[in-house]
């Protein structure tokens, strides 16, 4: 049992106090520095016996019903006890006495002074007085020798700074002899007590404890000369056995004042003290394990304690448990609750220690006390009996001061997340995004009150709880209510399923016998129990059992959104203060797996889990009591990033935010203020306040720390849109485009920033986040402002970017093969819309930055060959990285693209087919000629599809054409994007007038195939008459033929196209017939002839248009 | 201008609601609204969060200045200081009215709030007949008055001036009476 701190009480204003005790102990005397003594009959009494004796008391002293006090007239009196009518003058000084004791039997009182001087006077006779002079330092304090042969005072004691004045030691220095015998004189020097023996003077023993910090002020015998007390200047007790040397307790004054007064009481196990500030305080029970009171007592408490402690059964604990989770950690934190902590644990021994040594100690203890202060002689007996016992029990003993490493600390309770403690009369259940469940336990009745924040979801209801229903929680389908068991009735959930379309919308389920429901959630369709068994059953929101799994630890909270199931538990013990919780995160959705198993849960120091659940899209958080708000990065690996500090908002030091929803999109934190303490009371009603997040970077004064806080809270805060489409739930594809816009320019900022700043490297480090679009401009950006290794380096990056680009596209593309064979055309066809729609935002990001760019590359493409585009290609990769570019407006073009060069025909072909339908879209009567010039060339061109990846191509190219809409959309832009050489090309190809002019739209393809390095129209042109005089006469007439003749032509024209056009379509089923065989049956032919049809039924659009 | 007319004024002045339903933001003439979240505050005017109140589509929040402590101290200011103090809304008293009229469930306190407010408002009138009293006694040209509000500018001021106008027009009246003819009837 340690020893009870009883809460310290006000004695008398703040300053220099004094304490003892009478000489039954039957109360305590203070005096301070209102010149005031006080008798109090305990540490209640709110009516103390008040003896005005001066205008400050310094030191007072009692002993048979004389009051010796030292005033601040510099005198020292005397009053009777308890009248405490004045007795006259027992000596005078030339300033005040600092310190006044009694000899053993009370003839004699001796007084040391500021003036240097110890006087030693006769109570009776006040005129027997003895000075002793001498001394070179103000006395600090004094104390008689038993037997009367010494005085000792400490002055200018060789261990102890020299000090002018009383108010400037650092400690008052209160020496002490052992009350009896007198053997032992302790002084408190600095953090430890110095022990001397009598007559040799020889420093016998030290007495020390690492719990002292700072210097010991006071020390005092108990009554059996046994236990020593000091008492230091931040506000710790010590207590040691002086035989064995053991610490027995380690007490700190609550507040951290300097004690400057301890008493014994004279035959109980009690410490009065008092502080500089003027309180008093009591400690109770101190060293009783050593079996001072009744040891069968004694053990009963220890057992009582420990059930307190750790159970949690009955009625105190839950108010410990409620305390636990609104304030007191405090408990835990402060030193003294760390010797409590571990008293408690010895306890655990004692207890067990003194069942075999009950009936020993009962005899002799019980009156070992009285017996002891009677009878002089019979004491060292008794004493030396328990010296025995302690041996006989050297765990118990030992135990205590050997152990200095970290101490457990008390595991949380569990809880639901947004619930106020269960003591409280008017309580929250629940407070959740849907709506909260209050709590009445009032004398009369106790019932429940569901209201809804959206009342289109249900009415508010009432129910009166005559269960004693604990814990709930709420969500749009039903409300679930649980209670513990109690002696008769087994623990129960009980959901009110108010969404069921059938009329019975309640059910209840009893848990096995011994299994208390400890925490629930909801999920959509389906709610979850954690029991103490450390199981967690799963059932359905109508009712029906589901999955059941053993827990790893004993559950803390749990939350439930969608499919998933958060879990949070013991994973072990804590240590100092901490906690030491896992995490497991299940999807219990079709696909039933484990996202997170049982992974540590990182938590402030010293601090507990304070709230636990998903943001309004679905992304696990939580919150822990230093009031850090954490969200899973599921994109870092599932780690947590801090992103709120809501003590940062708090006005005041024990302001709180009691967090009852996160949001990701508007970045929310939905939080009730709390003035002065952790939760809410119900009424006055609670209003919601929002906060803003903020990530913990660097330098976030500056304006490069704010972005790249910016940018990684907005990085975080989209983390579930990618879970969401991982997982196919619909989600906005705005706010997708959005965050990637703003992700993209706060990039585009950093960079700007850090070009401006001569930071070259960091500038390609942020280009390695930004997309291909952000990354060109950023090229763009370094050309202009002339950092031409920059750029250099940027167009590397881009390059690089780009192959990866295509390799993921690749990569994508044979999955969309594979899923071909296997799964129906909805289910790819859905993801490839979605795709459309983002590059078609892309496109017209793309679009912006390529118009900008077509202004400055006029004078500076040279530099920047990536600007060119499509035709003008350098070669292969290069090529890739331009269409690449737009390219992810049809990713399938540019996978082939990409290809090396042996197929780089392809690409071109593919980029003329895109031309094409780009033409064919603008449909305007000057470009129908072209339209079949292009046509008739094409067929030439157009590849044999050797490969799969071409088949795919064309046969993705219908598929998208299906979608019509988008694609008309998106290839304006597409052709925006182009490069202004190719826009020349449109322009001529409108109005061919020469037969070379024809001749050479029709070959331009083959000259860029052939010299790819060619980026300038003449020299297209150049080389094109170079072939076209190669030709033969007849071939140029025919062209010229062409070009005059026009309409008269057409006919013929169209002729050969057809024939033409067949011709690939031939290819196709060749093709695809050489596919069947090749490939899986499974690849349905139906939807190649689909693909076919849909291929006639183009071409058949085109011809129409002719 | 009647009070009414002040009380039209006074209903746009914004109000925090916490709304039951759930709505996207709306554009209005006057500006946009919402958006409405169920349980979160929201700042409407007050025409709108009476409406809304009235069809139960809402709990209003009460301004921080409806507080009993506040009101009180605002109350023995404006008793002790011979000048008008500041309110802390231009539209006190409207609000006041309004809001217990109608959200009274909503506003802890709501019948010693009425009081308060009544008790300074009718402080505050009675400052303002004083100092109207001794504006006109003395023939003052021109009074200085701060921290009036609209609804007590109105209530004196039409019949101030009217009384003003009156009075000129008696004494105007008076001093050719003297050699008027009409005297001589």
């Amino acid at each position: 049992m340690p020893a009870t701190q009883m809460t310290m009480r006000y004695g008398h204003p703040e300053g220099h106090t004094d304490v003892c005790f009478d000489d039954s102990g039957s109360c305590i005397v203070t005096c301070g520095s209102d010149g005031d003594v006080r008798i109090w009959k305990d540490l209640d009494d709110d009516d103390p016996k008040s003896i005005n004796v001066g205008e400050r008391a310094y030191s007072c002293a009692l002993k048979k019903g004389k009051l010796v006090t030292s005033v601040s007239n510099n005198t020292v009196q005397i009053h009777t006890f308890p009248n405490g009518t004045p007795d006259g003058i027992l000596t005078r000084f030339t300033t005040n006495a600092n310190h006044v004791v009694f000899n053993k039997d009370g003839s004699k009182i001796a007084a040391g002074s500021g003036d240097f001087m110890v006087k030693v006077v006769d109570v009776m006779d006040s005129s027997q007085q003895k000075t002793f002079r001498g001394h070179d330092a103000p006395v600090l304090s004094v104390s008689l020798d038993p037997n009367d042969i010494f005085l000792t005072c400490t002055i200018s004691w060789p261990l102890l700074q020299k000090c002018n004045d009383v108010i400037n030691a650092k400690s008052i220095c209160r020496l002490a002899w052992q009350p009896k015998t007198g053997k032992l004189l302790a002084i408190p020097v600095g953090n430890t007590i110095k022990l001397y023996k009598r007559e040799t003077w020889k420093n016998e023993v030290d007495l020390s404890d690492n719990f002292i910090t700072l210097p010991l002020n006071v020390v005092t015998w108990s009554p059996c000369e046994k236990y020593l007390a000091a008492g230091s200047i931040n506000g710790c007790i010590v207590v040691w056995n002086v035989e064995t040397k053991d610490c027995m307790e380690r007490v700190k004054h609550e507040k951290g004042y300097t004690i400057c007064g301890l008493a014994w009481h004279p035959t109980s196990r009690q410490i009065a003290y008092t502080d500089a500030e003027g309180n008093l305080g009591l400690l109770e029970n101190v060293c009783d394990k050593d079996g001072i009171k009744s040891s069968s007592k004694v053990s009963g408490m220890g057992n009582k304690d420990y059930n307190d402690l750790f159970d949690g059964d009955d009625d105190n604990d839950n108010a410990d448990n409620s305390n636990f989770l609104n304030e007191n950690l405090e408990f835990q934190l402060t030193p003294k609750g760390k010797t409590n902590y571990e008293d408690d644990e010895d306890d655990l021994m004692l207890a067990a220690g003194y069942s075999k040594h009950r009936n020993h100690i009962l005899e002799d203890d019980d009156s070992s006390v009285e017996v002891a202060s009677i009878e002089k002689g019979s004491y060292h007996e008794k004493d030396e009996e328990k010296d025995e016992q302690t041996h006989a029990m050297p765990l118990m003993t030992s135990q205590r001061p050997f152990y200095d490493g970290p101490r457990p600390s008390l595991p949380q309770k569990p809880f639901q997340s947004g619930s106020t403690p269960q003591h409280l009369s008017h309580r929250f259940m629940v407070w959740n995004s849907v709506g909260i469940i209050r709590c009445y336990n009032d004398d009369q009745d106790s019932a429940i009150d569901v209201e809804f924040h959206d009342t289109s979801i249900h009415h508010a209801t009432h129910l009166s709880n005559t269960l004693n229903y604990t814990i709930a929680d709420l969500s749009h389908e039903a409300i679930l209510l649980a209670c513990e068991s109690t002696t008769e009735l087994a623990s129960k959930l009980h959901c009110l399923h108010f969404s069921s379309w059938d009329s019975s919308k309640e059910w209840t389920v009893d848990m096995p016998p011994n299994e208390d429901i400890e925490a629930i959630c909801l999920g959509q369709g389906w709610a979850a129990s954690a029991t103490s068994a450390l199981l967690l059953r799963i059932f359905s929101i109508g009712g029906v059992q589901k999955e059941v799994f053993s827990l790893p630890g004993p559950v803390v909270s749990m939350a439930g959104h969608g499919e998933q199931l958060l879990i949070v538990f013991h994973r072990g013990t804590g240590f100092d203060g901490d906690q030491c919780l896992g995490i497991q995160l299940l999807e219990l959705g079709k696909r039933k797996r484990q996202v997170l198993h049982g992974d540590p849960l990182p938590l402030t120091k010293k601090s507990y889990l304070a709230w636990v659940g998903f943001s309004a899209e679905g992304t696990p958080c939580y919150v822990d009591s230093e009031g850090i708000v954490r969200i899973l990065n599921r994109r870092l690996g599932n780690t947590w990033t801090p992103i709120c500090n809501t003590k940062e908002h708090c006005k005041g030091k024990s302001d709180h935010y009691w967090v009852v929803g996160i949001h990701e999109n508007p970045q929310q934190l939905r939080c009730i203020p709390c003035k002065g303490s952790r939760f809410p009371p119900t009424l006055p009603r609670p209003a919601v306040a929002i906060l803003s997040f903020q990530l913990p970077y660097c330098q976030i004064a500056t304006e490069k720390g704010q972005m790249e806080e910016q940018f990684w809270r907005s990085f975080i805060f989209h983390n579930h849109l990618d879970y969401l489409s991982e997982n196919g739930y619909e989600y906005e594809e705005s706010t997708k485009n959005q965050a990637i816009k703003e992700q993209q320019e706060l990039l585009m900022k950093m960079f700007a920033l850090s070009c401006k700043l001569d930071r070259e490297f960091r500038c390609v480090e942020l280009a390695e986040l930004m997309t291909q679009n952000a990354v060109n401009l950023a090229i763009k950006y370094a050309s202009r402002s002339r950092r031409l290794i920059l750029a250099q380096r940027l167009s590397e990056l881009a390059v690089e970017k780009a192959t990866e680009l295509a390799a993921t596209l690749k990569e994508e593309e044979e999955d969309f093969r594979n899923k071909l064979n296997t799964s129906s055309t909805t289910e790819w066809s859905q993801p490839m819309v979605v795709n459309h729609k983002v590059e078609e935002n892309n496109a017209k990001d793309s679009e912006e930055d390529d118009e900008i760019e077509e202004k400055t590359d006029l004078h500076k493409n040279k530099q920047n060959p990536f600007c060119k585009n499509g035709n003008s290609a350098d070669g292969p990769a290069i090529k890739s990285v331009t269409s690449s570019s737009q390219g992810r407006v049809n990713p399938f073009k540019v996978s082939a693209s990409s290809k090396e060069p042996a197929i780089s025909v392809n690409s071109t072909s593919s980029n003329i087919l895109d031309n094409m339908k780009k033409l064919s879209k603008k449909s305007t009567v000057p470009n129908r000629t072209a339209n079949k010039e292009k046509s008739l060339v094409l067929k030439p061109l157009i590849p044999k599809p050797k490969s799969k990846q071409v088949l795919a191509t064309n046969f993705f190219q219908t598929c998208t054409s299906q979608t019509e809409k988008i694609e008309e959309k998106e290839n304006p832009e597409n052709s925006l994007s182009e490069s202004p050489a190719l826009s020349a090309q449109n322009i001529e190809n409108e109005r061919p007038k020469t037969g070379f002019q024809m001749w050479l739209e029709e070959n331009r393809s083959l000259i860029l195939a052939d010299h790819p390095s060619f980026s300038e129209e003449s020299d297209i042109i150049k080389e094109g008459i170079n072939r076209f005089r190669i030709l033969s006469d007849e071939e140029r007439k025919e062209w010229a033929k062409k070009a005059k003749g026009g309409t008269t032509n057409e006919v013929e024209i169209n002729e050969t196209e057809t024939k033409k056009r067949k011709q690939p379509s031939n290819d196709h089923t060749k093709e695809k017939e050489e596919e069947k065989t090749k490939e899986n049956v499974n690849l349905s032919k139906k939807r190649k002839s689909l693909a076919v049809s849909t291929n006639q039924k183009l071409s058949a659009f085109a011809f129409k248009k002719d | 201008m009647d009070s009414a007319e002040v009380e039209f004024l006074a209903e746009k002045e914004l109000v925090t609601i916490i709304p039951n339903f759930s709505l996207d933001k709306i554009y209005l003439i006057g500006g946009d609204l919402g958006p409405f979240n169920p349980g979160l505050p929201v700042e409407v005017p007050l025409w709108l969060a009476i409406n809304l109140k009235q069809r139960q589509k809402c709990r209003v929040i009460p301004p921080e200045w409806m507080d009993v402590e506040k009101l009180e101290e605002i109350r023995d200011q404006e008793r002790k200081e011979e000048t008008f103090t500041p309110m802390p809304s231009p539209y006190y008293m409207e609000l006041t009215k309004l809001l217990l009229n109608h959200a009274s469930d909503n506003i802890p306190k709501a019948d010693e709030i009425r009081t308060l407010i009544k008790d300074t408002w009718d402080t505050r009138i009675a400052k303002l007949r004083v100092s109207a009293d001794s504006f006109v006694k003395q023939q003052e040209a021109h009074a200085k008055l701060d921290n009036l509000t609209l609804m007590e500018i109105n209530t004196a001021g039409a019949f101030l001036t009217q009384a003003l106008n009156h009075m000129y027009k008696l004494r105007t009246n008076l001093h050719p009476g003297e050699s008027a003819p009409s005297q001589d009837f």
